[in-house]
């Protein structure tokens, strides 16, 4: 089952995420910031990071960059609320860019995307409530 | 030539990235102690000098050098020698740039990954357009010509080319054109290079240097770290792939215009293509003429006096070209060049040698097709060039018999 590892120093986005993407039959890890991301890529088993940049201390931005270092094709799916992180240079090795809303979407298409380009298996559409 | 507005503004957004990072193997053991763009070429310069003058020249006057390894005579050399040239208030600098270790912690993978963990500095700038160049060819380009070619044509990258023999494409990269300049294929290193349309004889080739909108180049490296195989260089894997998706890459033509022929450019960054345009410099009309008041190459000059010449009746000089501190007395000299500082003894003969900073070379010598490092000296009576074999024993000889006398080398 694919993993997806969600970073973001806020914990309501991270359970929301979280909750969400278990019942999509993801297995869904949080980390709070980028140390713990770091820690938690450089074991592994991680196959797509949705990551925050707005975060204290080690920014997105810098973990996106310590992430690829590890694993040059891990894709890492940046979310945020600031549109103009966009026009970052630091911030276009990134896989995607997600917007932050509650619309969540937009987020799984990206997730699916960047799976079915790695050939692994996106799990199985959930029944229709 | 006079610059309109728009493209003395387009100068002023154009940032110039050196990529001076390579071991320079092939040009072992001059790399030994330095970075390739550090080693002396034309007795009084260094290699890097002449990209940098063709940028001073051009009016781009915002330069970073980017260095990986044995960087302390490139750095010394450029603040010696460029860095009082240029007004940091004008906002103009020469800085050389170490890897930061910010993006990623490695050396640089290939010259593209060199640009992606430099990216911060793009970010910083923010350049309307960088100039990418090497710090090892030798070349005189007006770089405002090819950004005006650049602007015209609307290109993401805009690559300077040269028309060569076929034969003598094998080892670059080859670029196949349209009408327009535009260019439809590219490969690195063909055997079968593709000729040119309009002459079956010739194929146009890559001279390494690029000029990209900033953020076409951004979007190129930062998706080339993520991908599968790449080599992450920009001749085999990124120009290909940009052509392959369509994307506007044009060629710019070098020629001489006033002979309407292509223009003189050298990589001089083999032993045996070092050698060879050294030579092109003693020529009686060289081909690469660093006499021309219009078009200065600027170098660090150490203090020395002036080069002199004793013993009449001995000393014979022949196109040759002698820097300052050089002391011939009783030699003969044929077709060599000296850079600054060297002693040469009586009866020697020095004939198509490459001679550099301090070297001493005794009585008797015999020396031809040799290039002699900095501050060796060579013992009274020896020969070197003339028996080959003898001379694998303690130099390095390469395939067409050029001998290089190392820094350090050993004498018995």
């Amino acid at each position: 089952m694919a993993t997806v590892l969600i970073v973001d120093d806020d914990p309501h986005p991270r359970l929301l995420y979280q909750e969400y993407l278990s019942d999509l039959g993801y297995t869904a890890i949080i980390a709070a910031n980028g140390p713990e991301a770091v820690e938690i890529v450089t074991q592994g088993n991680v196959d797509v990071v949705i990551l925050d940049i707005a975060m204290p201390g080690m920014d997105g931005i810098e973990v996106l960059s310590k992430l690829l270092d590890i694993n040059s094709q891990l894709p890492v799916i940046l979310n945020t609320a600031y549109g103009a992180y966009k026009e970052d240079f630091m911030t276009w090795a990134a896989e995607a860019y997600v917007t932050k809303s509650s619309n969540l979407g937009e987020l799984r298409k990206q997730i699916e995307a960047a799976l079915e380009k790695r050939g692994i298996q996106v799990p199985p559409q959930p029944p229709q409530e | 030539m006079a610059l309109s507005r728009e493209m003395q503004s387009a100068l002023r957004g154009v940032l110039v990235m050196i990529l001076a990072g390579g071991q320079g193997e092939r040009l072992y053991p001059l790399t030994k102690r330095r970075a390739k763009p550090s080693v002396r070429f034309g007795g009084a310069y260094r290699m890097i000098d002449f990209t940098l003058s063709n940028s001073v020249n051009s009016g781009l006057k915002r330069i970073y050098v980017l260095t990986q390894f044995a960087s302390t005579s490139l750095s010394r050399h450029i603040r010696r020698g460029w860095s009082g040239l240029l007004a940091d208030d004008l906002d103009e600098f020469i800085e050389v740039l170490p890897p930061q270790r910010l993006t990623a912690d490695r050396f640089y993978k290939g010259t593209a990954d060199a640009i992606y963990q430099n990216l911060f500095v793009l970010q910083d700038e923010r350049p309307e357009r960088v100039l990418l160049l090497s710090g090892d060819h030798a070349y005189k380009l007006d770089y405002g010509d090819m950004l005006e070619h650049h602007v015209h044509t609307g290109a993401a990258l805009t690559i300077a080319c040269l028309e060569v023999p076929r034969e003598s494409a094998t080892q670059l990269g080859v670029a196949q054109c349209d009408e327009q300049s535009r260019i439809i294929g590219f490969e690195e290193k063909p055997e079968d290079p593709k000729p040119m349309p309009a002459n079956p004889d010739m194929a146009l080739v890559s001279m390494g240097v690029y000029l990209w909108d900033t953020k076409a180049l951004a979007q190129e490296v930062a998706t080339d770290v993520t991908a599968r195989d790449t080599k992450h260089d920009f001749g085999r894997n990124i120009i290909p792939s940009m052509v392959e998706r369509g994307l506007p890459v044009y060629a710019y033509i070098f020629r001489d215009k006033k002979v309407d022929k292509p223009a003189y450019w050298r990589d001089i960054g083999t032993l045996e293509s070092y050698w060879a345009a050294n030579m092109d410099l003693v020529n009686l009309v060289p081909e690469f003429d660093l006499y021309d008041g219009a078009w200065p190459i600027y170098t660090y000059r150490p203090q020395y006096p002036p080069a002199k010449t004793v013993h009449p009746d001995l000393t014979r000089v022949e196109d040759s070209l002698l820097c300052d501190g050089c002391i011939i007395s009783g030699a003969t000299l044929r077709r060599s060049i000296l850079s600054p500082g060297v002693r040469v003894h009586r009866r020697a003969n020095i004939d198509e040698c490459v001679v550099m900073d301090d070297v001493d070379i005794g009585e008797d010598t015999k020396i031809r097709r040799t290039i002699v490092d900095e501050g060796v000296s060579v013992p009274s009576g020896y020969q070197i060039g003339y028996d080959l074999e003898a001379d694998r024993k303690r130099f390095v000889v390469t395939d067409s018999g050029l001998v290089v006398v190392a820094l350090g080398a050993v004498f018995d």
